[in-house]
């Protein structure tokens, strides 16, 4: 641990210090809001959940948020129509709940009259569908899963969770050809089920056998050996961890070091994966597969690639949110790029001219590249955005990106076995709800 | 299998221990106060919490770190008896709610003053004794069952052999007649709160860096206390502790076996089945309801 | 002639309300009404003495089942509720045979393992309760024109109109329940366990009935909610949202009816809309529970105890609004030693 963390950590930890800093970042925005009203701001509403078990997938996207704000703003804002405007984003804490939600788009729409809401989905879409389908109002969501031939006002910009783990599996098979059995754990919750069957599919394509059917455990589970000790059992080549949270992927890696595992991993997300590096070691998580890069990686600043100035984003956050970078800190923020350019194009902020002018041509300018409107098949509908997505693998203690890959490619190939997969996990549109 | 079997036992046990802490403290609290303090879970997750900030951050020694988690978090139980069990001596619910409420203080202190994500805990040591290529035991996992055993066996000492002890246990039978018998209730409240709440504390401690720890980490850990101590018979130490053990096997074995969530079904069906057939808990005696 | 006048100008009250409010008040104001009919069946079934954590869990059950029957047989919306309702009732009935085997803390401990299993149950089985992710899509109230104003049930106005005169029918029924002799004996029960059992009452007979009773109208209250929001899920009804009605009825008071009542509008009117407008975001739990904690060590007889007491000048009558008023709140540790 360095001096420099000690240091940040003895500031940020003290209470008082964090208690004031918390009621003056909570109310300043409130009164700004009042202030600023006056013209030229376009307002986003931003709805997931701020407190709670689940804040972790939508307070870290916040933070991110007013990054991006705060670079647009000072360079300008967003020109519409040849004026610019700035942006201000305007949050309501749902708390994970559908009743919450709905009161929240409620407010942002009809009260701060947001032009955009920005959700983390899951749980709380469903509640806050009715609301969209009356008022018109554009939704972004981090889960796809969301999407229904109903959903015509909700898009899918920047996760296409759970569809892209197929692009590691994938990269998996052809660099490491001999590993040909693998196993697989899941927390038994929204995320997880649809995630298990886009694994087992991605798995079967490309010919690795399940060694067993994958192990589901509640999502209140705290000590993982019993769960580790049954994945190994049998001596599997590869263990697939899903989309297990960072709260269950680093009990998890530990208790495979402790129990002497040695063979492949393969996760979904690996946030803080230098925490679990300390916890194990350097050799133990040589090689393991993930799905989200650091925004520190050269490779993101190759051309074709649309998220805005990634490695200062990456810098920006670090300092000001120490230790809290993650695979959600960037969604937003990226969706907001989208956003920006749709609006712009369009000469509006009008939901449906923006939403129209987004989707214009079928094709649009993904964080990592340009991407399709893609997803009749599994979503009934096309409002996920879907191209390439990186193939993330530590090498000697860092997050690098080894490869972009197709997931429309993959789909065209093996997309019967993605479809036979999800419906026995219930998970396609059809089934669901 | 015999190597699965051995390894489920290790991993049983383990469980066992750090539960067994946290459940007799939840006893030792409802026996001596009649209150079902709903905090328990908290006060474990601040046990956690001062790992974090002594151990990882400030980087003293760990062992600094759990016995500042005992005595903290043991402070804060003698807090919480004087500012509210004592003065809603009478009024059990009104015990109930008022634990609930500082239950949500000290999850927002946690979240504001260490944000919302699981924090980090670099490992004391990675030492794992090698039984057999698929049966190791990690040495930190081991240090939480001695400790288990340690703190259990010192509080049975103290509650057996000495005059506190003997007092604790008289007003946890009959408050009036300890009051009679000269103990002063305040007396055994604050001696029973302290432990009932250090023990948390210091399972939270011990535990820290092999969980995740977040905010809402209690949460779990008072429901399988709940469990526990129904299973076990509310009034009794004893069957706490073995009440744990039986359930850290159940729900260990049928993990590794079946799945996780079969567990937890499992775990509350016989919970339930205590209830009914033997509501005084499988090692309860006395009838107190 | 007052008593006319008070209901007459509350009624009118009710009715303009939600025109005073902001379009996100009106949503809250919805919920409220909802969890009113919700607190105040808790406050039914604690009459007989015995604390349930497994309400909301059979709130949900109503839910759940209101939205099975008018998804799978295409039953009609109200008909539907009412049906929930039912269903809520009969699985409390088959619960209270092993439940009611306890008393005090084992009752309390009890319902919340069993309402856990339920929980776990629709988590477990993805058809026909969806699974973790639950159901959504469940068919709205449907709209209708009576003249004078016409029903919208997407706008919160128009289901609070219908929600409110639901709540208010059961609100009556409740009330005429608790003042006959089923409901005395309801006390009885409570406070005269032994001696009503030597007067040839069926103690476990009674408790049945109230749980069954306040079961069947938590499960309507689930049924509304589903209904309105569209979608529930089984961490809608999970052992926080119980803490939430369990603080609104005991930091409202239950010796009184209208007690439970009133802790769920104060609570909720603090929570969802005072400390939200004040910019707390993550700072809402900490002084909520603040707040949860000075009002049970200032306020031990909750809020309703305040109204009584400015009440007291105009009163001829006792003071409270049923024969155990007076008596110290019931606790489910209280025969406990």
């Amino acid at each position: 641990m360095s001096h420099k963390r000690i240091l940040s950590a003895l500031t940020r930890r003290g209470f008082l210090a964090a208690a004031s800093t918390l009621i003056g970042s909570g109310l300043l925005p409130g009164i700004a809001t009042r202030v600023h009203a006056a013209d030229k701001v376009i307002r986003i509403g931003f709805l997931a959940p701020l407190t709670g078990p689940v804040a972790a997938w939508g307070k870290p996207g916040l933070d991110g948020c007013q990054i991006w704000a705060e670079g647009i703003n000072a360079a300008g804002g967003i020109t519409i129509d040849g004026e610019s405007h700035t942006v201000e984003f305007v949050g309501y804490d749902n708390e994970y709940d559908p009743a919450k939600a709905r009161t929240g788009a409620t407010k942002l729409i009809r009260e701060d009259e947001v032009k955009f809401i920005m959700m983390l989905g899951g749980d709380t879409w469903p509640g806050v569908q009715p609301v969209a389908d009356r008022t018109g109002m554009l939704f972004s969501t981090l889960l796809p899963s969301d999407l229904s031939p109903e959903t015509t006002t909700l898009i899918a910009p920047a996760e296409v969770h759970p569809i892209y783990n197929v692009t590691g599996v994938e990269w998996l098979a052809e660099n490491k050809p001999d590993l040909k059995t693998a196993v697989m754990c899941a927390q038994d919750d929204a995320l997880g089920l649809p995630s298990v069957a886009t694994y087992l599919a991605a798995f079967e394509a490309a010919g690795i056998e399940m060694q067993s059917e994958p192990l589901l455990f509640d999502p209140a589970t705290t000590d993982f050996a019993p769960v580790v000790t049954k994945l190994i059992s049998g001596n599997p080549d590869i263990v697939c961890l899903d989309t297990c949270y960072s709260d269950y992927v680093h009990p998890i890696c530990e208790q495979l070091f402790q129990q002497g595992y040695k063979g492949q991993i393969i996760s979904c997300t690996a946030d803080f994966y230098d925490q679990i590096i300390e916890k194990t070691s350097k050799e133990f998580m040589e090689g393991m597969i993930f799905q989200f890069p650091d925004f520190d990686d050269p490779a993101l600043n190759a051309e074709g690639i649309n998220f805005k100035d990634p490695n200062k984003f990456f810098e920006v956050y670090n300092e000001r949110h120490p230790g809290e970078w993650g695979a959600v800190s960037w969604e937003y923020a990226s969706i907001m790029d989208l956003w920006k350019a749709g609006a712009e194009k369009a000469g509006s902020v009008e939901p449906d001219a923006v939403l129209a002018a987004m989707k214009d041509g079928g094709t649009g300018l993904h964080a990592f590249g340009e991407a399709k409107w893609w997803g009749k098949d599994l979503f009934g509908i096309d409002n996920a955005l879907v191209g390439n997505w990186p193939v993330v693998v530590i090498e000697d203690g860092k997050a690098v990106i080894k490869a972009m890959k197709s997931i429309p490619d993959w789909y065209d190939k093996h997309g019967e076995l993605l479809k036979k997969h999800m419906t026995a996990y219930n998970q396609m549109w059809n089934q669901r709800g | 299998m015999i190597e699965l079997l051995a390894q489920t036992g290790l991993n049983a046990l383990y469980a066992a221990s750090y539960i067994s802490l946290v459940a007799v403290g939840l006893v030792l609290i409802f026996g001596v106060m009649g209150v079902i303090n709903f905090a328990h879970g908290e006060l474990f997750m601040v046990g956690a919490y001062t790992v974090v900030a002594l151990y990882a951050d400030l980087q003293m020694p760990f062992l600094v770190a759990i016995t500042f988690g005992l005595i903290f978090v043991g402070l804060l139980g003698l807090v919480m008896e004087r500012s509210m069990f004592r003065p809603l001596r009478d009024n059990p619910l009104g015990g109930l709610v008022a634990s609930i409420g500082f239950l949500m203080i000290l999850q927002a202190l946690a979240s504001i003053g260490f944000g919302v994500r699981m924090e980090h805990i670099p490992p004391v040591t990675q030492e794992v004794i090698v039984f057999s290529e698929k049966v190791r035991l990690p040495l930190p996992r081991l240090f939480v069952m001695v400790a288990a055993v340690v703190l259990l066996g010192a509080l049975w000492y103290f509650l057996r052999r000495t005059r506190f002890g003997w007092a604790l246990r008289a007003s946890a039978q009959d408050p009036e007649a300890a009051a009679l018998q000269g103990i002063s209730i305040n007396q055994t409240a604050r001696i029973a709160m302290f432990i009932g709440a250090g023990l948390a504390g210091v399972a939270g401690a011990l535990t820290a860096p092999l969980v995740s720890v977040n905010p809402h980490m209690g949460h779990s850990v008072i429901v399988t206390a709940f469990i526990v101590i129904i299973v076990g018979g509310v009034g009794s130490l004893e069957g706490a502790v073995l009440a744990s053990v039986v359930y850290a096997f159940v729900h260990t074995v049928v993990t590794t076996f079946w799945d996780g969530v079969i567990a937890d079904i499992v775990g509350l069906s016989l919970m339930l089945l205590v209830l009914i057939v033997k509501p005084t808990g499988l090692f309860g005696t006395a009838e107190r309801a | 002639m007052l008593k006319a006048l008070f209901w007459i100008a509350l009624a009118a009250a009710l009715i303009a309300l939600p025109h005073a409010l902001s379009f996100s008040q009106q949503e809250i104001l919805v919920f409220l009404t909802i969890n009113v009919l919700l607190v105040a069946s808790y406050r039914l079934l604690t009459l007989t003495g015995e604390w349930s954590l497994a309400h909301v869990v059979i709130m949900g059950v109503g839910a759940y089942a209101s939205a099975f029957y008018t998804k799978e047989f295409g039953v009609f919306v109200p008909v539907s509720m009412l049906l929930g309702a039912v269903t809520a009732a009969l699985v409390a009935m088959v619960l209270s045979y092993p439940l009611f085997r306890m008393k005090g803390f084992y009752f309390l401990i009890g319902s919340f393992a069993a309402g856990e299993i339920i929980r776990l149950l629709w988590k477990r089985f993805r058809d026909p309760f969806g699974g973790p992710k639950g159901l959504k899509g469940i068919e709205p109230m449907p709209d209708f024109s009576i003249g004078i104003y016409d029903f919208d049930f997407f706008e919160p106005v128009s289901y609070y109109y219908f929600a409110a005169t639901v709540v208010a029918v059961c609100l009556w029924l409740m009330w005429r329940i608790e003042r006959s002799p089923v409901g005395l004996t309801f006390h009885a029960v409570h406070w005269q366990d032994k001696l009503a059992q030597a007067a040839g009452v069926n103690v476990q007979a009674y408790r049945t009935l109230a749980f069954v009773i306040a079961s069947g109208f938590a499960g309507l209250a689930g049924a509304l909610m589903a209904h309105y929001i569209g979608t529930i899920n089984p961490n809608s009804f999970d052992v926080e949202v119980m803490v939430f009605v369990l603080t609104w009825a005991i930091v409202g008071g239950t010796a009184t009816f209208y007690g439970p009542i009133l802790g769920c509008v104060v609570l909720t009117i603090l929570n969802e809309i005072v400390l939200r407008e004040m910019g707390f975001e993550q700072m809402r739990p900490l002084i909520y529970g603040a707040i949860l904690i000075l009002s049970i060590l200032f306020l031990p007889n909750g809020l309703e105890s305040l109204v009584e007491r400015a009440l007291k000048p105009f009163r001829r009558t006792p003071a409270s609004g049923t024969p155990a008023g007076d008596a110290p709140p019931a606790s489910p540790a209280s025969d406990t030693p």
